[in-house]
C-alpha cells in the first residue's frame, strides 16, 4: 500500500488528514445523499477538491480514484473546484477516498459553509502574500538593473555594478521561494506523469535563468557569460502571479455565490409542540413529521403539506409562475419558497437533500459538470508545442557547446526566454479582461472569461420570461372607475388600505398612487389626511378590508370578496383587483407583469444580428405567449419545468445551435449551466448568477446586445493578437537559435511582444458609452 | 558617488523589511476581505 503510494505524482500539498471525519454518517448527511441505481444504493458525493490550480489537476485527482473498487464514477468540476463521486458504501469508506486523493497531493474537503470560508481565506493570503513578493522584488529588481540599460558598457565602475548584481540576486531569492512556488509543483506534478504542461518552460526557464545570473554574479570571468537577468526573471514572475490571482479571484466569487446559495435555506423555525405551544428549532433538527409554523416573509424549509386554512406563496424562484399563488388546507408547499401572507402552520414531508429544492440544485450541480473542459483541450495542443521548445533550447545549447562554452548559455536561454509563451498566453486573457473591464463599467460583470469566445459565435438567444423579459413586480396596468369617481380619488383609497399589506397586487397599488396615475404624485401623508381607515384587517388569499369615514365598509381585493358580479368575459385574463365601498362596485384595478422597457429594442437589436430569439417560460402558455407577443420573440415554449427547459437547450445544442441562455430565476439554474453561455439579470437569485458567465446588474436588457457585441470585438483582436505573437515566434525563435539574438534582446523582444499584445487589447476598454 | 554603498545595500534592507511587514499585516488578517473593504466606503449605513 505505501509503496503503491510513493509511486504517485503529488500535488502541491502535503496531506497528512486521516480523514476519519467523513465516515461520520451525520457530517456525511451534509454532502452525501444516498441514490438507487439498477436496485443498488450508492452514495452520491459533492466535495471540494483543495490545491488546485489547473485543469490538469483535475485529471490526477479523478485518476487517484477512478481505479479504486467501489467508485462508480468520479467527475472534477475543475472551475469550482468541485469533486462529485459516486461510491459503494458497502465496499468503501469515505475516509479511505479521502486518503488515496490525498496521496497525490490535494485534500477533499467536505462542502460545508464554515470550513470552505476558512480554507478559501488561507488560499486568498497565500495567493495575495506570492503577488505581493514577486511585485516588491521586481520593482526593487528593476531599480537596481535601470542603470545597466541607460548606459554604456563601463561607464558604471566595477565595484558598484557588481554591487547591484549582488543586491538584485538576494532580492531575486524570495521570488524563486515564496512566489514561484505553483509553477515548480506544477511543472513536477507533470515531471511525474511524463507529461509537459504550460509550467514547465517557465519552471526551465526560471531556473536556468536564476543559474545562469547567479554563477555570471559570483564568477564574472566564468565560462557561463556574464549577463544578469534578474529583472527579466522577477517581472516575468510577477506578470505570471497576477494571473493567478486574478484567477483566483474569479473562482472564490463562484464558490461564495454557491455558498450563499446553501445559506438561503432558513436555519431555524418554530416547531409544535405537543403541549400547543412553540418553540424554535434549528432546520437541521427538524425531522418529518414536524409541524412547523411559517411566518410572513419567511421560505418554506422543506417540502409539505399546508395546515392552514390558506396561505399565498411567491414561487416565483422555483417555478417560474409569476402570480403569488394561493394554496388552501392541504396543499403542498415546496421547499424555498416563500409565504407572503399571514404565519401558518405546514406539516413537513420532505427535508434536506429530499425536496424539490435541492433536486434542482443537484441537476444544475450535474450540468455544470458536464460541461465541456476546453482548459485541459488547450493544455492538451500546446504540449507539443511546449516539448518542441524545450527540444529546441536543448539543441541550441548542444550545438554551441562544441563552439563557444560561454555563448551555449546565453544562446539556449535566448530560446526560452524568446519562445516563453508569455505573448500566446497573454494574447487571449489580456484581450478579454480589458473587454470585462469596458463591460464592468457598464454594470455587467463577466464571471468566466472564456465565455467570450463562445459569446462571440453564438446564434441563439434564449430568455427567461418572468424576472428577465418583464420585471419581478406587477403593475397597474389600466383601471376601470364608478362614474363620477376621479382615478386620483379610487387609487388613494385603494392604497390607504394597500399599504398594510406585504401582498404583490398591493405593492403594485401602492406604487401606483405613489406615482400618480396621470403623472401627479400623491404624497404618503394625503392619503392618511383624506381617510380616516380603522379597524383595518388582511384576509388571506382574499384581500383587505377597512372602515372609512365617508365610505363606510372599504374591501379591496378579489370580486367574491367585494361582492362584485364579474362579466364572464373578464375572467382568464389579466389578473384584476376590486375596489367596492357601502354603494357597491367602485374600481377596478388590472394588474399586469411589468414588460422590461427596453426588451422589445434588445430582440429587435439581435434580430438584426442574425440570431433566433427564442421566449422558454416555466409560466402558464397564456401569460408566456402575451410577453412573447409584445416583445416579439420568434419561438416559444411555455409551461416548462427545469428539466424540460433543459432538454430544450440540450436539443438546440444537438441541432447544432450555439446557445445563450439569458435567466433569473432558481429553475433557471440548470439551463444556465448547460448553455454554451450564459446571462443572469442581476435580481436574479444567488444560484442562477453563480451559474451564469455573465450577470448584468442595472437590469437592462440591452446590455445582453451590447456584452454580444464587445464579444465579438473582443474575438477580433484576440485573433490579431494570436497572429501576432505567432508571428513574433516564428521570426526570433530562429534567430536566436542562430546565435544572432543575444539574451537582453530576446527579453526586450518578450516584452514588446508582450506589451503590443496589452496595447491592443486595451483598445477594447474604449466602449461607447449607453 | 560612496554613498551608495551604503545607499544599496540599505535598499535591500528595507525591501526585506517591507516583505517582513507585509507578511505580518497578511497573517494577522488584515487583507482577507479587501474586496468588502472598498464596498463598505460606498455603504451609507
Amino acid at each position: 500500500m505505501d509503496s503503491y503510494s510513493n509511486e504517485r505524482p503529488k500535488g502541491p500539498l502535503k496531506v497528512v488528514d486521516d480523514f476519519l471525519v467523513l465516515d461520520d454518517p451525520v457530517e456525511q448527511q451534509a454532502f452525501t445523499e444516498m441514490v438507487d441505481v439498477d436496485g443498488q444504493a450508492y452514495a452520491h458525493s459533492v466535495l471540494m477538491v483543495q490545491g488546485m490550480y489547473c485543469a490538469a489537476c483535475a485529471d490526477t485527482v479523478e485518476g487517484a480514484l477512478c481505479d479504486l473498487p467501489g467508485v462508480v464514477k468520479a467527475e472534477v468540476h475543475a472551475g469550482t473546484r468541485r469533486l462529485i463521486v459516486r461510491w459503494d458504501p458497502a465496499r468503501v469508506r469515505m475516509s479511505h477516498l479521502a486518503r488515496q486523493v490525498g496521496a497525490t497531493g490535494y485534500r477533499l474537503l467536505p462542502v460545508k459553509e464554515a470550513l470552505s470560508i476558512s480554507n478559501r481565506l488561507a488560499e486568498g493570503r497565500k495567493v495575495l502574500w506570492r503577488l505581493f513578493v514577486a511585485g516588491i522584488c521586481m520593482m526593487q529588481v528593476m531599480m537596481y538593473a535601470w542603470p545597466a540599460y541607460i548606459t554604456e558598457p563601463g561607464d558604471i565602475p566595477p565595484d558598484i555594478d557588481h554591487l547591484l548584481r549582488w543586491a538584485s540576486w538576494i532580492l531575486s531569492l524570495p521570488v524563486l521561494i515564496f512566489a514561484s512556488g505553483p509553477f515548480f509543483s506544477s511543472a513536477w506534478r507533470d515531471l511525474k506523469h511524463g507529461r509537459i504542461g504550460m509550467d514547465t518552460p517557465v519552471s526551465i526557464g526560471i531556473i536556468v535563468t536564476f543559474v545562469a545570473s547567479s554563477l555570471a554574479t559570483f564568477d564574472r570571468s566564468g565560462a557561463w557569460g556574464h549577463e544578469v537577468w534578474f529583472d527579466s526573471l522577477t517581472m516575468f514572475v510577477f506578470f505570471l502571479m497576477g494571473g493567478r490571482y486574478l484567477e483566483y479571484k474569479s473562482r472564490a466569487r463562484t464558490a461564495g455565490a454557491l455558498d450563499d446559495l446553501i445559506n438561503r435555506l432558513p436555519e431555524v423555525c418554530d416547531r409544535l409542540k405537543p403541549d400547543g405551544t412553540y418553540e424554535p428549532v434549528s432546520v437541521r433538527r427538524l425531522v418529518v413529521g414536524d409541524t412547523v409554523r411559517i411566518h410572513a416573509g419567511q421560505a418554506f424549509p422543506g417540502d409539505g403539506v399546508l395546515l392552514s386554512k390558506r396561505v399565498t406563496v411567491d414561487e416565483a424562484l422555483l417555478t417560474g409562475e409569476s402570480h403569488p399563488i394561493t394554496k388552501h388546507t392541504g396543499s403542498a408547499l415546496i421547499a424555498g419558497s416563500f409565504n407572503i401572507a399571514s404565519p401558518v402552520d405546514m406539516r413537513i414531508e420532505k427535508l434536506g437533500a429530499d425536496t424539490r429544492f435541492a433536486q434542482i440544485v443537484a441537476l444544475m450541480e450535474k450540468a455544470s459538470t458536464e460541461k465541456p473542459r476546453l482548459a485541459i483541450l488547450a493544455d492538451r495542443v500546446a504540449a507539443p508545442f511546449l516539448a518542441l521548445v524545450l527540444l529546441a533550447a536543448l539543441g541550441a545549447f548542444l550545438y554551441w557547446w562544441q563552439i563557444d562554452h560561454s555563448r551555449a548559455f546565453a544562446v539556449a536561454v535566448s530560446v526560452l526566454i524568446v519562445t516563453c509563451p508569455c505573448a500566446l498566453s497573454l494574447a487571449t486573457p489580456a484581450a478579454m479582461l480589458a473587454s470585462a473591464g469596458a463591460l464592468a463599467k457598464r454594470g455587467v460583470l463577466v464571471r468566466r472569461l472564456q465565455a467570450f469566445e463562445s459569446l462571440a459565435h453564438v446564434n441563439t438567444v434564449v430568455f427567461d420570461k418572468t424576472g428577465t423579459l418583464t420585471l419581478d413586480s406587477v403593475v397597474v396596468a389600466g383601471m376601470q372607475l364608478r362614474s363620477g369617481v376621479q382615478a386620483e380619488t379610487a387609487l388613494s383609497l385603494a392604497a390607504a388600505l394597500a399599504q398594510a399589506s406585504l401582498h404583490p397586487a398591493s405593492k403594485a397599488i401602492v406604487k401606483a398612487a405613489r406615482e400618480g396615475w396621470s403623472g401627479q404624485p400623491v404624497p404618503l401623508a394625503d392619503w392618511q389626511a383624506r381617510f380616516d381607515c380603522s379597524d383595518v384587517q388582511e384576509h388571506a388569499g382574499q384581500g383587505m378590508s377597512a372602515r372609512i369615514a365617508g365610505h363606510g365598509q372599504v374591501k379591496l381585493g378579489s370580486a367574491v370578496f367585494c361582492g362584485v358580479a364579474v362579466a364572464a368575459d373578464e375572467q382568464g385574463t389579466s389578473p384584476r383587483v376590486y375596489l367596492a365601498d357601502d354603494a357597491g362596485w367602485l374600481a377596478t384595478f388590472e394588474l399586469d407583469e411589468g414588460l422590461r422597457p427596453d426588451a422589445r429594442e434588445a430582440v429587435e437589436a439581435l434580430k438584426a444580428m442574425g440570431i433566433e430569439t427564442w421566449l422558454l417560460s416555466g409560466d402558464r402558455a397564456g401569460a408566456a405567449q402575451r410577453i412573447a407577443h409584445q416583445v416579439g420573440v420568434d419561438k416559444l415554449v411555455a409551461e416548462a419545468g427545469p428539466e424540460q427547459k433543459l432538454q430544450e437547450v440540450a436539443a438546440l445544442q444537438a441541432a447544432g445551435r450555439l446557445v445563450a441562455m439569458v435567466g433569473d430565476g432558481l429553475n433557471d439554474g440548470p439551463v444556465l449551466a448547460r448553455a454554451n453561455t450564459s446571462f443572469a439579470l442581476g435580481t436574479a437569485a444567488p444560484l442562477a448568477q453563480a451559474h451564469a458567465d455573465f450577470v448584468i446588474q442595472g437590469g437592462r436588457v440591452t446590455d445582453v446586445v451590447e456584452t454580444l457585441t464587445q464579444a465579438r470585438k473582443t474575438l477580433i483582436i484576440v485573433k490579431q493578437n494570436l497572429i501576432w505573437a505567432a508571428l513574433y515566434n516564428f521570426v526570433s525563435v530562429p534567430l536566436a537559435l542562430a546565435g544572432f539574438m543575444p539574451p537582453w534582446l530576446a527579453g526586450l523582444g518578450m516584452a514588446i511582444s508582450s506589451f503590443w499584445v496589452i496595447g491592443n487589447a486595451l483598445r477594447l476598454n474604449k466602449m461607447k458609452k449607453s | 558617488m560612496e554613498v551608495l554603498y551604503l545607499l544599496i545595500p540599505l535598499s535591500v534592507v528595507i525591501v526585506l523589511a517591507i516583505i517582513v511587514i507585509f507578511w505580518w499585516a497578511l497573517e494577522s488578517g488584515q487583507l482577507d476581505n479587501i474586496d468588502r473593504e472598498g464596498d463598505r466606503i460606498l455603504n451609507v449605513n
